[in-house]
């Protein structure tokens, strides 16, 4: 794979790039689906090919081929050179100064993922699945993944580096319906459950056949509970919820490629400008955000980012001020901080972009139950169903699975269909306690979506608890 | 013979089972997307994958690669991953072969088109663009899809296609326009860039609404989105089985406003046209509402099976990414009404707001039909029948029996409105759709000022 990667740089820089990179890419995924105690998808993927990119007079070009081979690599480098040529604007990139990189990582594994028979992954699907069943449940499912990705990236620059990230995840769903409502309860998250980097033994901590009874009782719990009631109170947040809000509020306006414009037809820019770095109010003192590419088990984690820049721990905010952007070589050089390392491409189609890598609410202090004895009259809401948030990513809607009535500081009756909205500084100005380490939970997600052509990256988010006050909790009246 | 269908050929041929089926997903295309009139991420992409079916003792088992020389890994793969399966009763084998409809798909311009001339056709939108800065991109593509089964099944279609997507937009200002065509031919990229700077003139000195239900005119980029978001539980036949739908106990009920009529119709040539899904299954025309009244949604050979009335699958069995859904209607239809431009229909609603395009929808609630998203790019107060002040971006929560439940008039002509988002495997697909004044569309937040 190196040998194609170097292949593929010297000639683009052949034909007239002034830098070049090719990552060499094989990605197989695997994924077991049972739904209603049958089999509902088993099936063993694998992608293999080197993506090019080359820089000619200030202008990018791309090219990916789906084949490991001299002549692909070849070929993709030529074709990559040719589409910067013809690229028109008024072309001028900079990248920030790098180091040549070597080195090699592995992502720890206990057990390998693919070493656990299909077999086996089907049975703990259907255990996990049964444990759901019970009167009103109309659908269940249960999914475990996996997925290994080995890259090599070479660059023009003498940075040559090698990587094998092994990550797998599973999620358990639960559909109830009677008299016109239909509910769905999930387990850890809505969105294909959750994902780490590791071996098998993260699947195994998850826990799906444990939750399954409770998952299945909730669904059904809910189609008699009451509809979540408009106003504005207080609402604490679970940790999967939380991330939600970390993922949308602040993670994608801190890319700085979107805040520069190059997301800006497709899923916006961001309200936040480079010259609010250090200045500009996120939030309460309560809300520090770290990036951080070495979290144990995040999707994000890495040694080296996919333009080679090493991974990194860094302040996004802190104590409710603007602290840092994600960046990419070139928006780190345009905005004279930091130096990359959050470019990130899916497989090797794909240009890298500005990517989350792993963005974490820090922990704060005390217990889940704390904080909410220190709610008086509000709202507990628990794993994300609906979201969306505006181009800007200032106005934002979520809704989540089921919630809980708060009253004199205890948990009371159960509520359905609980959404919330709010203006992303205000919202988080209202923060006012995140529960500490001990209730702090690590979400690996698969599905963020960015570019054209799209791409989806795998991002972790850790938080605890979170609690805010006077949140519009449904529609405005 | 396309190389895909020689390519799915082959896997059939080192495939080992009971039975087998292979789909093969090929890809040619070039995308030059621009920020700030500047081309910042063009990718060329050349790719071919092969999926392998393989039923043993009535146990499915998949498999898939883009290795050209790894079909007899991916014959093991697949039958290791049947062995290791439970049997399905509700499988209901695999589609024979069929007669197919004729419908154009291909354009031999369009397939021709390569970086150079990609790149080209979007500096055409950049000198369009006048004083505005343009986002957005031109891309055009092939798109191979071939089967092959030991049912006997053959089919293989090529799909091209062109989509240029404009955002001109400056400090405060912000206008959309797009066109997708299956023909470069049938898109312009200088005229989309016009109309996207012509919008975004009128953007300036966007003011807030107070929320609340207002009458609006909605354009067709707005239409389509709201069409698709509301197509993923209410109208495929998974969320109809499993109770999501807002369909579920309305077939033949009257749901929507007499003027909506909705098809999924994948032989228009104004669409994107397709002979065939991704089970083989010929395409044709389905009739989703007629006036008003829901009458069915669309269907693939596993849900049509397990619906167990006698169903057959109408057609809409999806590309690998989308099996979360099940099938999906790809090629949606809404019927125009009789108004000769959006102007007309502002005329109509008199006192409301008009809104160019939406943002980042979602479902809130599925039974219901409830989605939220925002405005953005271009949307107005309507005063005394005319456009009047923009405003900024707004939040919806809407209910589409709503939406759709009073709809005062929709424009003679649809256009095709891009739906591809380009992830995954390249599938062009759209929806064929007019503006539409709705009664009520029910606007429950503000957010952003239009802008970059």
């Amino acid at each position: 794979m190196r040998a194609l990667a170097e292949a593929a740089v010297d000639a683009a820089m052949g034909a007239g790039a002034s830098y070049a990179d090719a990552r060499a890419v094989v990605l197989r995924r695997q994924y077991v689906v049972t739904k209603n105690g049958q089999v509902d998808d088993l099936s063993d993927a694998e992608s293999e090919g080197i993506g090019v990119r080359v820089l000619v007079d200030g202008a990018w070009g791309f090219a990916g081929a789906g084949r490991l081979d001299e002549a692909a690599a070849r070929d993709a480098a030529l074709r990559a050179t040719s589409f910067a040529k013809a690229a028109p604007g008024r072309h001028e990139t900079t990248l920030a100064e790098l180091e040549p990189q070597s080195g090699n990582y592995r992502t720890p594994v206990e057990r390998d993922p693919f070493d656990v028979s299909l077999s086996e992954k089907v049975d703990l699907c259907l255990r996990a699945e049964e444990g759901m069943r019970g009167p009103g449940v109309i659908v269940t499912t249960a999914m475990v993944r996996a997925q290994g990705e080995h890259k090599v990236l070479v660059s023009s620059a003498g940075t040559a580096v090698e990587q094998e990230l092994v990550e797998c995840g599973g999620g358990i769903d639960a559909y109830a319906s009677a008299d016109g409502i239909s509910q769905i309860r999930s387990y850890p998250s809505q969105h294909s459950g959750v994902s780490g980097q590791g071996g098998w033994e993260f699947v195994e901590a998850l826990g799906l056949e444990r939750e399954a009874p409770r998952v299945g009782e909730q669904v059904v719990a809910l189609l008699k509970a009451d509809e979540c009631p408009a106003g504005i109170t207080t609402v604490v947040l679970s940790p999967e919820q939380t991330v939600m809000q970390v993922h949308e509020s602040v993670g994608h306006p801190t890319e700085l490629d979107r805040v520069y414009g190059t997301e800006a037809a497709y899923a916006g820019t961001s309200f936040l400008s480079p010259g609010d770095l250090g200045s500009l109010r996120y939030g309460s003192p309560k809300m520090n955000i770290t990036a951080d590419a070495t979290t144990p088990r995040g999707l994000g984690t890495f040694a080296f980012d996919d333009e080679g820049v090493p991974a990194q721990r860094e302040a996004i905010v802190e104590e409710g001020v603007l602290r840092g952007f994600l960046t990419s070589r070139e928006t780190a050089a345009r905005i004279g901080a930091g130096a990359g390392g959050s470019m990130r491409a899916d497989g090797w189609s794909r240009m890298p972009l500005v990517r989350m890598t792993n963005l974490h609410l820090e922990p704060g202090e005390g217990s889940f139950d704390e904080l909410v004895a220190g709610v008086d009259d509000g709202v507990y809401l628990e794993t994300n169903k609906s979201w969306s948030i505006d181009d800007k990513r200032l106005n934002f809607q979520f809704g989540t699975q089921i919630a809980w009535e708060i009253k004199s500081g205890k948990l009371g009756r159960m509520l359905r269909d609980a959404t919330y909205t709010g203006v992303t500084p205000v919202f988080w100005g209202k923060l006012d306690a995140v529960a500490g380490p001990d209730e702090w939970r690590l979400f690996g997600l698969t599905n963020c979506g960015k570019g054209q052509p799209g791409q989806e990256a795998h991002v972790s988010h850790g938080a605890a608890p979170s609690r805010f006050r006077d949140v519009q909790v449904g529609v405005a009246s | 013979m396309t190389r895909a269908l020689d390519l799915a050929e082959q896997a059939l041929a080192a495939a080992k089972g009971d039975e087998a089926e292979v789909l093969v997903h090929a890809e040619r295309s070039g995308v030059a997307r621009f920020a700030g009139s500047v081309v910042h991420q063009p990718t060329l992409i050349d790719n071919a994958v092969v999926r392998l079916r393989v039923v043993r003792d009535g146990k499915l088992g998949w498999a898939a690669t883009n290795r050209a020389d790894g079909l007899a890994d991916l014959a093991r793969r697949a039958g290791e991953a049947a062995d290791q399966a439970r049997p399905d009763p509700d499988f209901a084998g695999l589609a024979g072969p069929d007669e197919y409809p004729d419908a154009p798909t291909y354009d031999e311009e369009t397939a021709a088109l390569g970086p150079v001339e990609q790149a080209q056709l979007a500096a055409t939108a950049f000198d369009a663009a006048g004083d505005f800065d343009l986002y957005g991109y031109f891309t055009s593509g092939v798109t191979e899809i071939a089967l092959a089964s030991s049912t006997g099944l053959t089919a293989e279609q090529s799909l091209t296609d062109a989509d240029v997507l404009c955002l001109a937009a400056s400090e405060g200002a912000s206008g959309w326009a797009e066109q997708t065509h299956w023909r470069v031919g049938g898109v312009d990229p200088a005229a989309t860039a016009r109309e996207a700077s012509e919008k975004a003139a009128r953007t300036r000195g966007a003011v807030e609404l107070e929320p609340g239900r207002y009458p609006a005119v909605l354009e067709p980029y707005a239409v389509a989105e709201l069409l698709r978001w509301f197509s993923y539980d209410s109208l495929g036949a998974q969320g109809f089985l499993e109770e999501r739908s807002y369909f579920c106990g309305r077939i033949g009920e009257r749901v929507f406003d007499e003027k909506v009529s909705i098809a999924d119709d994948p032989l228009d040539e104004a669409n994107l046209p397709k002979r065939f899904d991704f089970e083989g299954t010929p395409k044709q025309r389905v009739e989703l509402v007629e006036a008003g009244v829901a009458r069915d949604v669309v269907w693939d050979r596993g849900s049509a099976r397990k619906a167990g009335d006698g169903r057959v699958s109408t057609g809409h069995a999806g590309p690998d990414a989308w099996r979360f859904y099940g099938p999906l209607p790809a090629a949606l239809s809404l019927a125009g009404g009789e108004a000769a431009s959006t102007e007309e229909l502002v005329g109509l609603v008199g006192d409301g707001i008009y809104v160019t395009r939406l943002h980042y929808l979602s479902i809130v609630h599925p039974r219901d039909g409830v989605l939220t998203g925002m405005t953005r790019d271009g949307t107005f107060r309507i005063r005394d029948g005319r456009v009047a002040e923009p405003l900024v971006n707004l939040r919806f929560t809407v209910p589409m029996g709503e939406v759709l439940g009073d709809v005062p008039g929709l424009t003679r002509d649809p256009m095709l409105v891009n739906l591809n988002e380009l992830y995954d495997e390249r599938f062009p697909y759209g929806a064929l759709v007019p503006a539409l004044a709705t009664a009520s569309f029910h606007i429950t937040g503000t957010g952003s000022g239009p802008g970059p």
